[in-house]
């Protein structure tokens, strides 16, 4: 029993209760009538970790199966690591405080790019071969992946036996019922891998083999096998009828997102070029106001949490947003409890929406023109006007917010000089406007937060032919954004570069990437997103010793007859549609969002006709 | 508005809920049990809920006590019932009943716990030999800053049993709003006399008094 040992050294570590499970919530289940069981893990600590609703959604959904038994596992902090090698502790899941080394399933998420050598350290710490190629043959252990991150799989392809493409919610047991069948038949892990690829949504990278040319870019994708030319993700259809969870696990510690949070939709109309989510995650698919209003008031009653949150990529966008809020309101005002609504756009905030925000917010208002110039906006369509801005800001500053946090991207496709100019302008033009108003509030200046991200290319996006500016140039434009803003009344916060250029080497990368995520974690790399803990000199060093330049990754142009890593996933949207979108982003001319128009992206054609009725 | 409070347990894996997480779990707990709780007026409303005695990180109890508001008069036994039904496992309310007492009325609290140790004849010589001493001089943290406190006259010895592998030990110790002491100040004592090392096992909050070693509740 692990259990002994791990409490002899909880009360030496920050915040123990992470670490030890029985959590309200926590799904406790009789081993000897399980029959595959899942270790659910997150390659990051437990307070982000805990705050993914993936997690939340299949946690619940495998433990209604009576013989199936999901747990959660997560990276421990470093002070906890090292109380785990140096007493012989493995890393466990929490329900069981079982070694995960002895599940059928040890199952990651993959969120960020820079979590992937968390992946190899937990490997390690739970006593798990990295590579799958050193695993046993037996049928156990299955080490699988799925979230954004797999649309490109391939900088993980050795460390993972099968990646999950797509929505999880059905695909998972359809995996798991194969696992079972195939356990009793006594089939080996070869063998099952070799019936999985069948299955719609799974990748086994064993079965693909690249062949590259001299200049580094890619021959040939050699199938063997007899697995799929392409692999196709999964999708839900009927969204508003797809199991969402009745109960959260509720930790004793403050986690990052702390409340309930209930999906409204999936996908994004938008089309934003940048945005691999907008693309990824098509079709739209909505879940009906009552449903939502239904699945919130259940899991406050059964959580006990005082504090909801609407979840989805664009929640304004919902088409019953204005009777959804008003019925949501009514709940949460009755039984105390705040409502938070991320992910509101500027350009449908109506004044009543904002009324209704009002009431429950009283915090400042988020923004993301992601671009200073109209002509820059057009190129990434992000079909925002100047006067859309503008309309927003007169609204929030009647409405009593004197602070507005505006969200940009640096380094976009086609940018100069100007367009970094652009939004110190745009930001002075917003403080004009404050100072212009008879009715702003009194008593405090104007405060603008300027947050400027480092533009990643992303798989699967019109843009993931562009190369990302180099390091000498963001800084350049970093430097030209503090010269230009009025530094009185606007805060500027902007990314390390390396971090960024790290996650487009990642995101973009093929298969050759897996040895250098293995050599700079055996370097020591690990929490690569945590500041503290980023150290792009190893990063460099791994690419040095394995003959890697990050350069060809991150700065080069991808042509558009190019083989990409990622081109044998099929995630609905056609190459023929990112190209075209591709050349339009040149012209700097919009595409309409979905709703408007379809721009014809190939979503259709895979759910059998139109994405809306 | 009803004035109520409860004793709760606090053990296992409960124990690990730090002081600061507490307020927060509770209010869950309160919450899912459906129970009318009443809220502060201002503009923040919040629940009120109040914790006698902050309780170490770590050190398990039979003896929490919580006082709280509800709106409606609920028989205790079932407020007791509804909230142990939707308690994180490890916690039990014992009890719920009016606020008899002022909090301001305690004045000490029970611990026990073992000192393991496989020397522990040598833990026990130790325990008597620093019990025996005219003054026991040990640095307390407070907010000010690190102070030195002579515990002797406040050190109560309950009970002290020796085992083989550990000295079993039951003390109490002034608590409430003036002076509040951790067994951890004992513990730190002891260290400096012991000739053999000791681990600390199984500290539990056993009991909560007034003057006169009346129990609180």
């Amino acid at each position: 029993m692990l259990k002994e040992k791990i409490e002899k050294h909880l009360l030496e570590i920050q915040k123990p209760s992470r670490y030890i499970g029985g959590e309200v919530g926590s799904v406790i289940k009789d081993k000897s009538k399980v029959d595959v069981r899942f270790a659910f893990c997150f390659p990051d600590t437990y307070d982000i970790g805990m705050s993914h609703i993936g997690m939340k959604i299949l946690y619940s959904l495998t433990n209604e199966r009576e013989n199936y038994w999901c747990e959660r596992c997560f990276a421990p902090s470093e002070d906890f690591e090292a109380v785990m090698r140096e007493n012989d502790i493995p890393l466990y899941a929490l329900e069981s405080l079982d070694p995960i080394k002895d599940f059928d399933f040890i199952g990651f998420t993959m969120q960020y790019e820079l979590s992937y050598t968390n992946v190899l350290n937990m490997l390690d710490l739970a006593g798990i071969p990295v590579f799958s190629r050193e695993r046993t043959d037996e049928l156990t252990q299955i080490v699988v992946a799925g979230g954004p991150c797999v649309c490109n799989p391939e900088p993980l392809a050795d460390f993972f036996d099968l990646f999950i493409l797509g929505e999880g919610e059905e695909v998972n047991l359809e995996l798991m019922d194969l696992y079972l069948e195939m356990k009793k038949q006594g089939a080996s892990r070869k063998e099952f891998l070799r019936r999985a690829c069948h299955i719609e949504g799974i990748y086994v990278p064993e079965f693909y083999k690249f062949h590259y040319k001299s200049d580094g870019t890619i021959e040939r994708l050699e199938v063997m096998e007899n697995a799929p030319e392409t692999v196709k993700k999964r999708i839900i259809k009927d969204f508003d009828k797809v199991f969402y969870p009745d109960n959260f696990v509720v930790p004793f510690t403050e986690i990052v997102h702390d409340r309930v949070s209930v999906e409204v939709l999936r996908g994004c109309i938008r089309g934003c070029r940048f945005c691999q989510a907008g693309f990824i995650y098509r079709p739209l698919r909505e879940k009906h106001a009552d449903t939502i209003v239904e699945q919130t008031k259940c899991l406050c009653e059964n959580t006990g949490y005082d504090e909801v949150s609407l979840a989805s990529l664009s929640t304004s966008d919902h088409s019953e947003i204005d009777p959804l809020l008003t019925e949501l309101l009514n709940y949460t005002s009755d039984e105390k409890i705040n409502l938070s609504l991320p992910s509101l756009r500027v350009d449908n905030f109506s004044e009543e929406l904002l009324e209704k925000i009002k009431k429950v917010r009283k915090s400042g208002l988020t923004f993301a023109p992601e671009g200073g110039t109209q002509r820059l906006r057009d190129v990434i369509n992000k079909n925002v006007s100047e006067e859309e801005i503008m309309n927003t800001c007169r609204i929030a500053f009647e409405g009593g917010y004197s602070s507005v946090k505006l969200y940009f991207m640096m380094g976009l496709p086609t940018e100069t000089d100007d367009d970094i100019v652009g939004i110190a302008e745009l930001s002075q033009r917003i403080i004009d406007l404050f100072y212009s108003m008879e009715n702003r509030p009194k008593g405090r200046g104007v405060q603008i937060s300027v947050s400027c991200a480092t533009f990643v290319p992303k798989p699967f996006t019109p843009f993931q032919f562009e190369p990302q500016d180099t390091k000498e140039i963001i800084e350049h434009k970093q430097k030209l954004l503090l010269d230009s803003v009025n530094r009185k009344r606007v805060k500027v916060s902007y990314h390390d570069p390396n971090v960024s250029i790290l996650e487009a080497v990642l995101a973009k990368g093929d298969r050759r990437l897996c040895d250098v995520v293995y050599t700079a974690w055996k370097k020591g790399c690990k929490f690569d997103s945590w500041s503290e803990h980023f150290h792009f000199d190893k990063w460099l060093e791994a690419f040095e010793e394995c003959n890697i330049d990050p350069a060809f990754y991150a700065n080069r142009r991808i042509e558009y007859d190019e083989i990409l890593p990622w081109g044998h996933l099929d995630y609905y949207v056609t190459h023929e549609f990112f190209v075209r979108e591709n050349k339009t982003a040149h012209k700097a001319v919009t595409t309409p969002h979905c709703r408007l128009k379809c721009s014809g992206c190939g979503v259709n054609k895979e759910i059998g006709g139109k994405c809306f009725d | 508005m009803i004035r109520l409070r409860a004793i709760f347990s606090k053990k296992d894996r409960a124990k690990y809920i730090s002081h600061l997480d507490l307020n927060r779990c509770m209010l869950r707990t309160f919450r899912r049990s459906g129970l009318p709780i009443w809220y502060t007026e201002g503009f923040h409303s919040h629940p009120y809920f109040s914790f006698a005695l902050a309780l170490s990180l770590g050190y398990e109890s039979d003896c929490e006590i919580l006082d709280f508001n509800l709106n409606e008069e609920i028989p205790f036994d079932e407020v007791r019932n509804r909230l142990n039904n939707v308690m994180p496992e490890g916690m039990r309310i014992i009890s719920v009943a009016e606020q008899v007492k002022k909090i301001t009325e305690i004045t000490k609290a029970e611990y026990s716990f073992s000192l393991v140790s496989e020397d522990s004849t040598e833990i026990y010589d130790a325990v008597m030999e620093l019990l025996a001493e005219p003054e026991i001089l040990v640095e307390k943290r407070t907010k000010k800053g690190v102070k030195t406190v002579d515990i002797s006259s406040d050190v109560e010895i309950v009970s002290c049993e020796l085992t083989s592998g550990s000295v079993d030990m039951v003390i109490r110790l002034p608590a409430g709003t003036q002076t509040n002491y951790n067994p951890s100040l004992f513990f730190d004592a002891l260290k400096k006399v012991s000739a053999v090392p000791f681990e600390t096992a199984k500290i539990r909050r056993t009991g909560i008094f007034c003057e006169n070693n009346e129990n609180f509740f």
